[in-house]
């Protein structure tokens, strides 16, 4: 998939709405956990760099997302991106494929 | 209160919710800086079988700006880790608790300290472990000695502590939520037109026999200040101080581990600097905002400071005590004082001996001038009340912030940025009637300076 621009979050989602999202399932939410292995088996999507707002200094820890739980909150079906989170990372992706399976999945 | 469940959301959370901040020049050791943050608020003493503990799933940090731009120069991180050493007990001690390595102590918390400074981060404490919390004779037997195994000296001349400890935040909550009916003036108290009450009487410690959890560092003044000059009128020995407690951005509930697994970045979910600011200061709608912010942001909130909402209640709900404040309110005149004492700190030339400026940013942190050493005699109403170690200059386990801040709102301190304002005299007496020496748990005359938790067996 093309990379595009992708416009930078003012803000980052709030662990509340995070935890609001993933419960909701729908057109306009879709949060995922699976596993690592299980996503890097999709289509080449574009991988975006996260917004890092106010990422907190002392909480860095790159190594520990391996084997971690993979999770994908589809906060707008019509953005085409996801928002991917696994160990202390934030990746965005831009795969309107991927979304468009997704939400017909959940129907 | 101080800070204790102040936002809709943070209140929900109370193991990353900030209550308190205090940062002072310790009086034992007046060449270390004392920090303290404490989070967990108003906990029952007899909370079992689950005591209190840090989250293990939340950071905590304090911060330091010395050159004051709102920007933290060093943090200083605490990362928790709870170890079980039988998970087939419901119990959290399965007999006396007579050191932090008994074998009857069932669930113990441990703790890394990690220093962030130019970028780099640096362990400087690695798996400390906690005190247990007060539980009763039986329990925890000699629980100020064994409270003191925790003190543990790491490196670089720094002390840590982390565990529980007595509420030293004092405050009347029963008056102060109902519509501000401070207990020694609530025969002025307009009262709705139900004449409640006709006379004055005594506060009421709220917060008298609860416990909190705080996590308190003594550092070197000489590691946290910028180069420079250090004297006490020098700008360089003030430095700015917060803490902030995060959480990665996706919690979702693992029905069959059943547990919740955690992904992703840690973001800001709790701040706190000067005492009060997000409760009083900030509307309902903006607190969850503000907890996720930093220091840098608050130039927006600066509206609220400089017209606090407080002030132009206090005369309306107690008629005809207030008529220079009322007068000053309607003028729709900024709180220049207020304003400097909590969004910038006080420049020399307005209290005689006195600065804890760190320039125009406007940045809510507690702010302390390390050059003032402490005194012989504190006294709790610090700054006000011509004791330049207290606060607004950082805080002291003792300070009385509530009144402090009761009559710098109220009008005490406008003549500090207007010399023609007269302040009304119920504004150099109002209080919530309480003070530090009416505090049941105490405080201590070292490290961590607040006092031992109450037990739960003690405590109704």
């Amino acid at each position: 998939m093309p990379a595009q621009s992708h416009p930078e979050p003012t803000e980052g989602p709030s662990r509340r709405s995070m935890l609001r999202g993933a419960g909701a399932v729908g057109a306009v939410g879709i949060a995922a956990a699976v596993g690592v292995g299980a996503a890097s088996g999709g289509a080449a999507a574009a991988t975006l760099p996260a917004a890092n707002n106010r990422a907190v200094a002392g909480a860095e820890h790159p190594a520990d997302a391996a084997g971690a739980p993979l999770v994908v909150y589809l906060r707008d079906a019509a953005s085409g991106e996801l928002d991917v989170f696994s160990g202390t990372s934030h990746t965005v992706i831009r795969d309107p494929a991927l979304v468009a399976r997704l939400t017909h999945a959940v129907r | 209160m101080s800070s204790h469940r102040e936002a809709p959301e943070i209140s929900k959370d109370p193991v990353a919710d900030s209550t308190d901040v205090y940062a002072f020049v310790s009086p034992d050791r007046p060449d270390t800086v004392t920090l303290i943050a404490n989070y967990i608020p108003l906990q029952g003493p007899a909370g079992g079988p689950n005591f209190y503990s840090f989250g293990d799933d939340v950071l905590y940090e304090i911060h330091i700006d010395n050159d004051g731009d709102g920007q933290d120069n060093i943090t200083y991180a605490f990362h928790f880790q709870t170890k079980l050493r039988d998970p087939n007990t419901f119990l959290y001690n399965t007999g006396p608790i007579l050191s932090l390595d008994s074998p009857n102590w069932n669930s113990r918390q441990f703790y890394n300290v990690t220093r962030i400074q130019h970028g780099k981060s640096v362990m400087i404490g690695e798996n400390l472990p906690c005190p247990p919390c007060n539980i009763g004779p039986l329990s925890t037997p000699n629980y100020a000695t064994l409270a003191n195994e925790a003190v543990h000296e790491i490196a670089d001349g720094i002390r840590v502590f982390a565990g529980q400890r007595a509420e030293g935040f004092y405050v009347d909550l029963g008056s102060i939520f109902d519509l501000a009916n401070l207990r020694p003036f609530e025969e002025l108290h307009a009262q709705y037109g139900m004449h409640v009450f006709s006379k004055p009487a005594d506060g009421v410690n709220a917060t008298a026999q609860l416990n909190v959890h705080s996590i308190a560092i003594q550092i070197p003044t000489s590691e946290l200040l910028r180069p420079g000059k250090h004297g006490e009128s020098d700008p360089a020995s003030v430095i700015g101080v917060w803490t902030t407690a995060g959480r990665q951005q996706v919690t979702l509930w693992d029905d069959r581990r059943g547990e919740s697994v955690d992904s992703g970045p840690f973001r800001q979910v709790s701040r706190l600097g000067n005492p009060l600011f997000n409760e009083v200061l900030v509307p309902l709608g903006s607190k969850d905002l503000w907890n996720s912010l930093p220091p840098t942001d608050d130039k927006r909130f600066a509206p609220y400071v400089a017209h606090p909402e407080l002030a132009g209640l206090l005369p309306a709900l107690y008629p005809g005590v207030f008529p220079n404040l009322q007068t000053l309110v309607k003028a729709g005149t900024a709180r220049a004082d207020l304003e400097a004492i909590l969004l910038t700190g006080i420049p020399s030339g307005i209290v005689k001996g006195f600065q804890n400026y760190t320039g125009p940013v406007q940045a809510d942190m507690l702010r302390l001038n390390t050059a003032i050493k402490p005194p012989e005699k504190p006294n709790a109403l610090g700054v006000i009340g011509g004791d330049l170690a207290g606060f607004p200059n950082g805080r002291r386990v003792f300070d009385d912030v509530v009144t402090i801040e009761l009559r710098a709102i109220a009008g005490v301190t406008v003549p500090l940025v207007d010399p023609t304002y007269k302040p009304d005299a119920a504004a150099g007496a109002i209080t919530d009637g309480l003070t530090a020496t009416g505090v049941p748990g105490g405080y201590l005359d070292h490290f961590p300076y607040l006092g031992v938790p109450h037990s739960g067996f003690s405590t109704p």
